[in-house]
């Protein structure tokens, strides 16, 4: 009897040989750019400008430039801060929870997924600095040995936390981003030519660091990326869990909720799946990954959002239930005025698009669809921003005393530095995408089944 | 022979010798010696290494450029010869008289360094207006000099021509009217008869913008004096008012302190208040019983309560009112805000009837405060175009603005063939008369003050006069050929202690009392009918009065105590008949209050495009419009805002509404308390059962049986025993809304004024607010009755009732000892003090916010922009002059920082050196803040609760004593007096 075991499908598809992987990986950093890159960049350019512009203003004339008021002291500035942050999750998760669990899937995504992180944080870094009102002073916020006797940073202060477990978590990004990138720079660095492409190769041997592909290298490099990778998992959920300190431990109905660390990971994991949904459909059509990125990527990525969004919704919920359950007059207003005050609408599109779609991944169909997937990834994206918009301003616009109730409302400039940072990040996304190898292409090699079903196919 | 003479540098040159020639062509005698230096085969073992040349090139250029860098200087210029009197640093205070032709008060004046900065009470009480006028003096639009038909002139050709004219007009037998406010001063009113008895003919017309003419005459027809009698509200059981703003507007600036003694609910003395109105005042909005009727329903009402007093049947609205009156005979008050003679004879037999007089009201020491006459205003306009004056002279007065026949005035003014102004200001009236000579600030000039009978309040000045001006009274001893007012004025009070006087402010004399005539006049009588018409009334804003200062952008930037708006004024109506005529109020999406707009025809007078507020309290069918506004020569700030509502008069309105949409600036945009436990409230019977009542502390339940908040804390207590503990008392029975606190703090701690535009958004800068709430028809108990669902019952909540019960609350920084602005700053900026206070380091402000996001109180304060020297907000700080009213004491706060009530440390810190140099321990009673020296009532009081002997021990341990949102637990040092109401 003749029994075949069932061999996953696998993951990269077209029968690529590790030629075939160098070449396409190498392409578009070797190659000219394409219509759409240029289309894309050129448009980003202008976002990330009208967004330097923005900020400029806010720097030179005051934060009064934006819509805020006496009574909601943050609004599109902190949400903008944690929609970036959250994005940035799903790389870290990607790149080093998924490798200490040997998902190889990971391989053709977590490159990109980690720039996004890179990226995305770096956003999420401009936000705490030009929300300041005098951000000339913000070494202030940094313990630094100082001559002003013995003044000192406030430890007790969740936004001091902000800083270091966003400094450490975009420096362990940084490095295991790059240890991950050294062969790959290697390999472009061996296709260059000297000759037609001197600075190039000049440029690709000092960012390989001399790496040569002994086995000691490749040695030492998977026990680096394991060391990392465990050093960054925690990142994962420390990060997201200290942002949400800043809301959790202050005493304002709808923030002081001891339910918003596991919610936010959740929620960051959430949003970053999605964006990384976002940015590798459109990625595989313009630099033509379309075999290294295929359904079976973007299904496991549905799932991981399908369960999230689920989680997200049940701590929605819980919300609702605990302020109700508390008997605290002023937790209950809150969530009734979250959704049926003058902010309806942003909640109710935060349950549509963060409770209700995701939902629809339970069809198979269009789990396995590119446009449905994409259109529901920009769905999350969009819900999870209102999310936090609905937990800052719907908290803030109405706490204790009715007294101090107001609105808020943006501004041009609000407006403009959001889509900026937008546009920042796909400037950086996209000039990464024509100079990096975008997929770690040292590893997928691993993967690649090119002796078995070489031959099976022959017959 | 002539030799042209030479000039030589050495005997070497005057000889001509070789070597100067060679000398001027070869400038560097020595040739330098590059190549020498650098042939120099040892040139490598020098010391200087090429890196150090490099150090020094850097050096150099670096030290060069930074050289190039100027820090600005500021430059502090010491006295050569120091006044007496002026030490840098130490306030000196003056004690004066501020009255400006519609306010009057004693004060005190603090200066620093000869400038006034501060203004606290003295003999009187002081209110926002009268606290807000110190700015007055700093006002670059007030008049630098003399002008002469319009143009910029000197006060010796203004003199000339003004002597020259009415010695003219006097040999030509014209006559010569002097147009003046009320003058409580008597020295000045024998100027104007040494004045008449020089140029004969002379007439002396009083008018008041605000007039009392109705209850002059009705006390003269009554009882043969005409004047204002003195109320004591202090002393009376039953208070009642039919529209008269006595805590506001209308009266003795001290009724307000009066009413508040009267009505002490510790002692079980609480007088019993009824407010009869069509408009909310604010003494309205505190009255226990407030009853809404139509202008036209006032005088029938009064007709039918002197007819139940007497015995008959009593209108079921004032049945209980007619009944407790007459249950207090010469206990009680009735007082009437109407300018109609006979409805004012009315109210003199009603209280003649309960025999309140030389009780509760008295007529033997009059108030002098109103001595306007409309009948002689009135007179003088006929006479002024007939021809019959030939000279006008016009004094604290503005009748092309105030008067409502001012058409009638300026046709009159240009038959008169000489015209003066002693405005501060060109202002409406000022710019259409011949010659406008300056007079002084009040802060500037001399004078006195007999604003009730045998009282004498004196006014000196406390700064040289800013610009080229001349009290009034100086400019009329010029035209009479003589001069020194300030002699003149000694010489007045030669039979007083002068310097005592002055020094004092104020003394009484023994001038014996008027003697009033029994009551003796016909009572008119009349009929409770109704018209079906919408009623118009004038009314008078807290911070505008008038209209004398609106270019004072304190006052502009005050919010009214009832409608919570600022810089404007609008017409009020009530929610129902704002629906049956489609005028709407809406919020826009950043929550600014918008509104409708109507055309309003009174006497046939229209105003186009008024903005209409909708405002609970207003009766239906009545619209009401401030006074005081619609200014249009006020100076830069005060013009072009609002309407002027002296130009309607009272009486019937039409309305139509047009199209478009009004954006109103409110600093509150929502009125009602939503069900929470914010005013804590009961009713005097309920309180006389239980002190504690309605202050009933919420109890958690724990292992060890069930405790307070504070019991039960997680909190480490900061360690208060020892030292001083500073903490503040508001007592919200006491607290009347009347706001002069806030404008003591503005000035105090120079709050920034940050305009219309901003207010809107929200920004308001204010330090110290007075929350206002109205009750609502729903309430939880209702909706619990009535199954009402949440989301059903918050939504109506919202919206207060027709008539609602009003309550103000105080809310500055409530310094919490367990503070979450504390622990969230990233920097440390905001911290808590050994003294119990929540101090604030700008220097270390970075401005991330969160504190201001994590106050359950909303008291912390941005700066969204730089708000001092900035030309996008041109107020008194961006002005060379205005900024002579800062407090040197208290920082001007940069853009980019947090900023909130620092409990006035400033005068905590001056009072504790002042005791440590005179080598004594601090007196508390020493110790107040710029709020509790301002309160009339005494509402707020501060001081430090490890002193023994001070009050605010016990009123900390009150049973009415509770602090806001105290389940929080922030414990704060701010702590609140349940507010009690007389009713049942």
């Amino acid at each position: 009897m003749h029994k075949e075991s069932e061999i996953r499908d696998p993951l990269i598809l077209g029968n690529k040989s590790y030629h075939d992987i160098t070449k396409d990986i190498a392409f578009p950093v070797e190659g000219k750019a394409n219509k759409y890159w240029w289309i894309l960049f050129s448009l980003s350019l202008v976002l990330f400008l009208w967004g330097v512009v923005s900020m400029a203003y806010t720097i030179g004339t005051g934060i009064g430039a934006w819509g805020l008021n006496k009574t909601v002291n943050w609004a599109w500035d902190i949400t903008n801060f944690v929609w970036w942050i959250g994005i940035g999750h799903a790389g870290t998760l990607i790149s080093a929870v998924l490798l200490l669990f040997r998902q190889k899937w990971r391989m053709s995504i977590n490159r990109s997924a980690e720039a996004m992180t890179i990226f995305g944080v770096a956003q999420a870094a401009l936000f705490p600095l030009i929300h300041m009102g005098r951000p000339w002073l913000a070494y202030y916020v940094f313990p630094i040995p100082n001559q002003f006797g013995s003044l000192w940073v406030n430890f007790n202060s969740p936004l001091l936390w902000d800083v270091f477990a966003i400094s450490t978590y975009f420096s362990v990004s940084v490095v295991f981003w790059y240890i991950g990138l050294i062969p790959d720079f290697a390999m472009l660095r061996d296709r260059m030519s000297a000759k037609t492409a001197p600075l190039k190769k000049q440029l690709y041997s000092f960012l390989s660091f001399g790496w040569s592909g002994k086995a000691k290298h490749w040695q030492r490099f998977e026990e680096v990326s394991l060391v990392l990778a465990g050093l960054a998992t925690p990142l994962v959920f420390s990060v997201h869990s200290i942002v949400s300190m800043d809301f959790a431990t202050s005493i304002i109905p709808g923030w002081h909720t001891t339910i918003f660390p596991p919610y936010f990971v959740l929620g960051a994991l959430f949003s970053g799946f999605a964006m990384v949904e976002t940015l590798l459909i459109i990625m595989r059509k313009v630099v033509n990954m379309e075999a290294y990125i295929t359904i079976k990527h973007i299904e496991y990525m549905n799932i991981i959002i399908l369960l999230t969004g689920s989680l997200v919704g049940t701590a929605y919920i819980t919300e609702l239930f605990m302020s109700w359950y508390s008997g605290v007059e002023f937790e209950q207003y809150a969530f009734l005025n979250r959704a049926t005050g003058p902010y309806w609408w942003a909640y109710a599109i935060m349950m549509t698009c963060n409770v209700l779609t995701p939902q629809l991944y339970w069809f198979s169909s269009i789990r396995k669809s590119f446009i449905a997937t994409f259109i529901l990834s920009i769905f999350v994206n969009i819900g999870m921003w209102f999310e936090r918009f609905v937990i800052i301003v719907t908290s803030l616009h109405r706490d204790y005393l009715p007294s101090a109730w107001t609105m808020f409302s943006p501004t041009f400039i609000d407006i403009g530095i959001y889509l900026g940072t937008i546009g920042f990040f796909f400037v950086l996304f996209l000039l990464y995408a024509r100079t990096f190898p975008v997929i770690a292409q040292a590893e997928l090699k691993s993967i690649v089944k090119s002796s078995g079903s070489e031959y099976k196919n022959k017959k | 022979m002539t030799k042209a003479k030479k000039y030589w540098k050495g005997l070497a040159e005057l000889n001509n010798d070789p070597i100067v020639d060679k000398l001027k062509q070869n400038e560097f005698v020595e040739e330098i010696p590059v190549d020498k230096f650098l042939g120099d085969s040892d040139i490598s073992s020098t010391s200087t290494s090429r890196r150090d040349f490099l150090k020094f090139l850097g050096f150099s250029t670096a030290a060069a450029t930074l050289a190039a860098c100027e820090t600005p200087v500021n430059k502090a210029i010491p006295y050569v010869i120091k006044p007496e009197e002026v030490t840098p640093g130490v306030a000196n205070f003056y004690a004066t008289t501020m009255y400006d032709g519609h306010d009057y008060a004693s004060i005190l004046v603090k200066t620093r360094e000869g400038r006034p900065i501060k203004i606290e009470p003295n003999k009187t009480g002081t209110n926002a207006r009268i606290q807000a006028s110190v700015l007055s003096l700093y006002d670059s639009s007030r008049l630098k000099n003399p002008m002469k038909l319009g143009v910029k002139s000197d006060w010796n050709t203004v003199d000339a021509d003004i002597t020259a004219e009415l010695e003219k007009i006097s040999a030509d037998g014209g006559n010569i009217a002097f147009l003046t406010a009320t003058i409580l001063s008597p020295s000045t009113k024998q100027l104007i008869a040494d004045f008449s008895s020089k140029y004969k003919n002379v007439r002396h017309v009083q008018m008041d913008a605000v007039s009392s003419h109705g209850t002059l005459e009705a006390n003269e027809t009554s009882f043969g004096v005409r004047a204002l009698p003195m109320f004591r509200f202090d002393k009376a059981a039953v208070i009642v008012s039919f529209g008269a703003d006595f805590i506001g507007n209308w009266g003795h600036p001290n009724n307000e302190k009066d009413y508040a003694l009267g009505r002490n609910p510790n002692d079980g003395k609480m007088s019993k208040h009824y407010q009869v109105e069509s408009s909310l005042s604010l003494t309205g909005s505190n009255a226990d019983e407030r009853i809404q009727i139509k202008p036209s329903e006032q005088a029938g009402l009064l007709s039918n309560l002197l007819n139940a007093l007497n015995g008959g049947d009593a209108d079921i609205r004032i049945a209980k009112m007619a009944a407790d009156l007459s249950k207090n005979p010469g206990n009680s008050i009735v007082v009437c805000g109407s300018n109609d003679t006979k409805i004012q004879i009315l109210v003199n037999a009603i209280n003649d009837k309960l025999g309140n007089y030389e009780n509760t009201i008295t007529l033997s020491a009059p108030s002098y405060l109103k001595q306007g006459n409309d009948n002689d205003v009135a007179q003088l306009i006929t006479d002024m175009n007939d021809g019959n004056i030939a000279a006008l002279i016009t004094y604290n007065v503005n009748p092309s603005y105030s008067l409502k026949n001012a058409a009638g005035y300026n046709s009159g003014l240009e038959k008169v063939s000489l015209t003066i102004s002693t405005s501060l200001y060109n202002d409406e009236s000022a710019s259409k008369m011949m010659y406008v000579c300056p007079d002084n600030h009040y802060l500037e000039s001399w004078g006195d003050a007999i604003p009730t009978h045998g009282e004498y309040t004196f006014m000196q000045p406390t700064i040289s006069p800013l610009f080229n001006g001349r009290q009034f009274q100086e400019s009329m001893m010029s035209w009479m050929g003589e001069s020194d007012y300030h002699t003149y004025l000694q010489n007045y009070y030669s039979f007083a202690d002068w310097n005592q006087s002055v020094h004092d402010g104020y003394f009484t004399s023994n001038d014996g009392k008027m003697n009033p005539k029994s009551f003796a006049a016909t009572i008119p009588s009349f009929d409770l009918s109704k018209s079906e018409a919408i009623e118009f009334e004038m009314t008078e804003k807290i911070s505008m009065g008038d209209g004398s200062q609106s270019n004072n952008p304190w006052l502009q930037e005050l919010p009214d105590p009832l409608s919570r708006a600022c810089w404007d004024n609008y017409l009020t109506i009530s929610a129902s008949t704002a629906g049956d005529l489609g005028i709407t109020n809406w919020n826009i999406s950043n929550g600014a209050l918008n509104g409708s707009m109507v055309n309003v025809t009174v006497n046939g007078t229209t105003l186009n495009n008024v903005p209409v507020m909708i405002q609970p309290g207003q009766a239906n069918s009545t619209v009401a419009l401030a006074v005081g506004y619609g200014r249009t020569a006020a100076g830069k700030c005060g013009n072009d805002i609002g309407f002027n509502a002296f130009s309607l008069g009272n009486g019937d309105a039409i309305i139509e509404v047009v199209d478009g949409e009004y954006e109103f600036a409110a600093v509150q945009l929502h009125h009602t308390m939503m069900g929470r436990d914010i005013v804590k409230e009961t009713t005097l019977a309920d309180f006389i059962v239980d002190p504690t009542s309605g202050n009933h502390k919420t109890l958690y339940a724990t292992h060890d049986g069930p405790k307070t908040g504070d019991k039960v804390s997680l909190w480490d207590e900061f360690d208060h025993s020892t030292g001083h503990f500073w903490n503040m008392s508001i007592d919200l029975t006491l607290c009347t809304g009347c706001a002069a606190c806030v404008i003591s703090c503005h000035a105090e701690n120079n709050v920034p004024v940050v305009g219309k535009e901003e207010i809107r958004k929200s920004r308001d800068m204010h330090w110290l607010r007075i929350d206002r709430y109205f009750s609502s028809d729903m309430t939880k108990e209702l909706s619990a009755e009535e199954k009402i669902s949440a989301i059903d019952m918050y939504a109506e909540m919202e919206d207060p009732s027709g008539n609602p019960e009003t309550v103000y609350q105080p809310v500055m920084c409530q310094h919490c000892n367990h503070a979450p602005c504390e622990t969230v700053c990233p920097v440390a900026a905001t911290s808590h003090g050994a003294e119990g206070q929540n101090h604030m380091a700008y220097n270390r402000c970075v401005g991330t916010r969160y504190c201001a996001n994590n106050c359950p109180y909303k008291v912390r304060r941005f700066n969204w922009f730089q708000y001092s020297d900035n030309d996008k907000f041109d107020f008194n700080m961006n002005d060379d002059y205005g900024k002579m009213v800062l407090n040197p004491d208290v920082v001007v706060r940069s853009r980019g920082v947090v900023e909130k009530c620092s409990m006035c440390i400033q005068q905590i810190q001056a009072i504790k050196l002042d005791a440590k140099n005179t080598g004594r321990t601090v007196r508390d009673e020493d110790a107040q803040t710029a709020c509790s020296s301002a309160c009339s009532t005494n509402a707020i009081v501060f001081g430090d609760v490890n002193d023994n002997s001070h009050q605010i021990q016990g009123l900390k341990k009150d049973s009415r004593s509770y602090q806001l949102l105290d389940h929080l637990n922030v414990d704060p040092s701010v702590f609140y007096q349940t507010k009690i109401r007389n009713k049942a």
